[in-house]
């Protein structure tokens, strides 16, 4: 095994063993607690650019196996694992994990005490980090200069409209870094799904003559997103049923006037109970959050807030009084995660469904 | 045979939707009450009120509504049963009238003379559990968690775990 070495912006150095592609690399780290689900958190365009740690010991247990993918290749720039398996006897597989990253030039690192490098995340938060062969002081110059970008949306978004045709109701998804665990959910309701880039202009929505629009998770800050965004939903979310999922709750807040502060501790897991308001019931969600509702600047708002993380007291999901336009933080797609919280979207088809019956007015 | 064509998750959901809608629809909760048709829309309609608290933090009334004195399909004798008066004041208020299954209508009906009865809401909507269809009267509800189309000869059975043990919607 070849020696390779993590490092951070603020000096620390963690050798380890390479696997993947040998390709040195740059990216924003943070870690990912999820036991199960490498593959989609790997995937998912949320960390486009990231480098990921897991804190699950070992990784690559199940393989690759294209079903499970949540974009085409990994998004993330790097991966960071405890022990890497070298045997996977998953029969759905394709290949290992290790070919897979190399398949696409993305450098993983191995034999890293991942509960150290965690608890040091913890402390100084998520910051800039490198794969490196040589960690030497032109390693650390090259990281300090990196420029973290703030076009994920645009980098993420798909550049043009397509379709993923079905025989039920019309809905319209906004992409803003789309997850495919979204449109497998929408196959289940055999959705007429219509997937529009994030610039996508008030009258070439209207156009479509949507039953529903979903707004897509996605990465980056919601506050650099271009403010056109916000005046689309403002407008349609008083037209048709809205959902939000991730970054698109985060956009549904925005534009009701609510706002977004960078979170303490970033939620990226699935182990945190997050209650469901109206009803008092537990259920545990894949979350991939680095920005929070501000409560405060909820109070006066004409919102309901319907999902509360227990762990911390962070929104999870809101309402609107007066339409039916709703969203949640956490991914409902179960792509990784308990289906258990898959319920926003049989909400977000009832009403839909409603719409398309005209009992919705 | 009965058969279970909801269940008591499907129920609670169901409940959960109606809820949203309520508010959607009032633009908001104040001035609201809740009257159960009894028995099974009492507890119901309570079911309601306790979602109205969780999500809100406002204690909405639920009244409950004895219409055996205003049927229509319960000849003679059964006229003569004293009207009961509701414990909750309606005068002014948006009334919420709760049943369990929607069916001819003639419930609805005899509900809407007893509540007349007992004051002058400012608007009355109605929320029911189940529409079975096969309506007799111009009747239609505001809320309903869930469409169940029948024959006429099919019996439509609500259990609720307060009176029944346990939650579901059942097909005979």
């Amino acid at each position: 095994m070849t020696r390779r070495y993590l490092i951070l912006q603020d000096g620390s150095i963690y050798p380890g063993e390479a696997f993947g592609a040998p390709a040195t690399t740059f990216g924003e780290i943070f870690f990912h607690t999820a036991m199960t689900g490498y593959q989609e958190i790997m995937t998912n365009p949320i960390y486009h650019n990231q480098i990921v740690v897991f804190t699950m010991p070992t990784i690559g247990v199940a393989g690759i196996n294209h079903r499970a993918d949540e974009a085409i290749g990994p998004m993330v720039k790097g991966v960071v694992v405890r022990s890497l398996a070298e045997v996977s006897t998953n029969r759905l597989k394709s290949m290992s994990l290790h070919e897979f990253l190399k398949r696409y030039n993305v450098p993983g690192i191995a034999q890293i005490d991942t509960r150290a490098l965690t608890r040091h995340l913890r402390e100084t938060g998520t910051q800039k980090a490198s794969i490196v062969d040589v960690p030497d002081e032109h390693a650390f110059d090259q990281l300090q200069a990196l420029v973290l970008s703030n076009q994920q949306i645009q980098q993420t978004s798909t550049p043009r409209a397509y379709v993923n045709p079905g025989r039920g109701a019309n809905v319209v998804v906004l992409d803003f870094g789309l997850k495919n665990g979204i449109l497998r959910k929408l196959n289940d309701y055999d959705a007429n799904v219509t997937v529009l880039p994030f610039s996508t202009s008030i009258d070439e929505l209207a156009n479509l003559d949507p039953d529903g629009i979903i707004l897509s998770s996605g990465p980056g800050n919601p506050n650099d997103v271009p403010a056109d965004i916000l005046e689309l939903i403002k407008h349609f979310q008083t037209q048709v049923p809205l959902f939000g999922i991730g970054l698109g709750h985060e956009l549904f807040a925005l534009a009701n006037g609510i706002q977004l502060v960078p979170m303490q501790t970033e939620h990226h897991g699935m182990n945190h109970p997050i209650r469901e308001q109206i009803t008092n019931q537990i259920l545990y969600a894949t979350q991939a959050q680095g920005y929070q509702i501000d409560a405060t600047s909820l109070k006066d708002k004409n919102m309901i807030v319907t999902y509360v993380d227990l762990t911390d007291g962070a929104i999870q999901g809101i309402r609107h009084r007066d339409y039916p336009a709703f969203s949640v933080q956490f991914f409902p797609d179960a792509s990784p995660g308990p289906i258990e919280a898959s319920q926003p979207f049989e909400d977000f088809m009832e009403l839909v469904e409603d719409r398309r019956k005209g009992d919705l007015s | 045979m009965a058969k279970e064509i909801v269940d008591a998750m499907a129920m609670q959901r169901a409940l959960t939707r109606i809820t949203y809608e309520i508010i959607e629809k009032n633009k908001g909760i104040a001035n609201l009450v809740i009257v159960g048709i009894k028995t099974r829309g009492v507890y119901i309609g309570q079911h309601i009120a306790n979602r109205l608290q969780q999500l809100e933090n406002v204690d909405i009334p639920v009244g409950e509504l004895d219409i055996s004195a205003y049927r229509d399909d319960q000849g003679e004798p059964l006229a003569a049963v004293t009207k009961q008066k509701l414990d909750i004041n309606i005068d002014g208020k948006r009334v919420i009238l709760v049943d369990d299954v929607l069916y001819t209508g003639r419930t609805i009906r005899a509900a809407m003379d007893a509540l007349m009865d007992n004051g002058r809401p400012a608007v009355v909507n109605l929320a029911v559990l189940v529409d079975r269809g096969h309506r007799e009267l111009p009747i239609r509800a505001d809320f309903v968690g869930k469409n169940i189309p029948t024959s006429s000869s099919e019996r439509i059975q609500v259990n609720v775990k307060e009176v029944d043990g346990f939650d579901s919607v059942e097909i005979q």
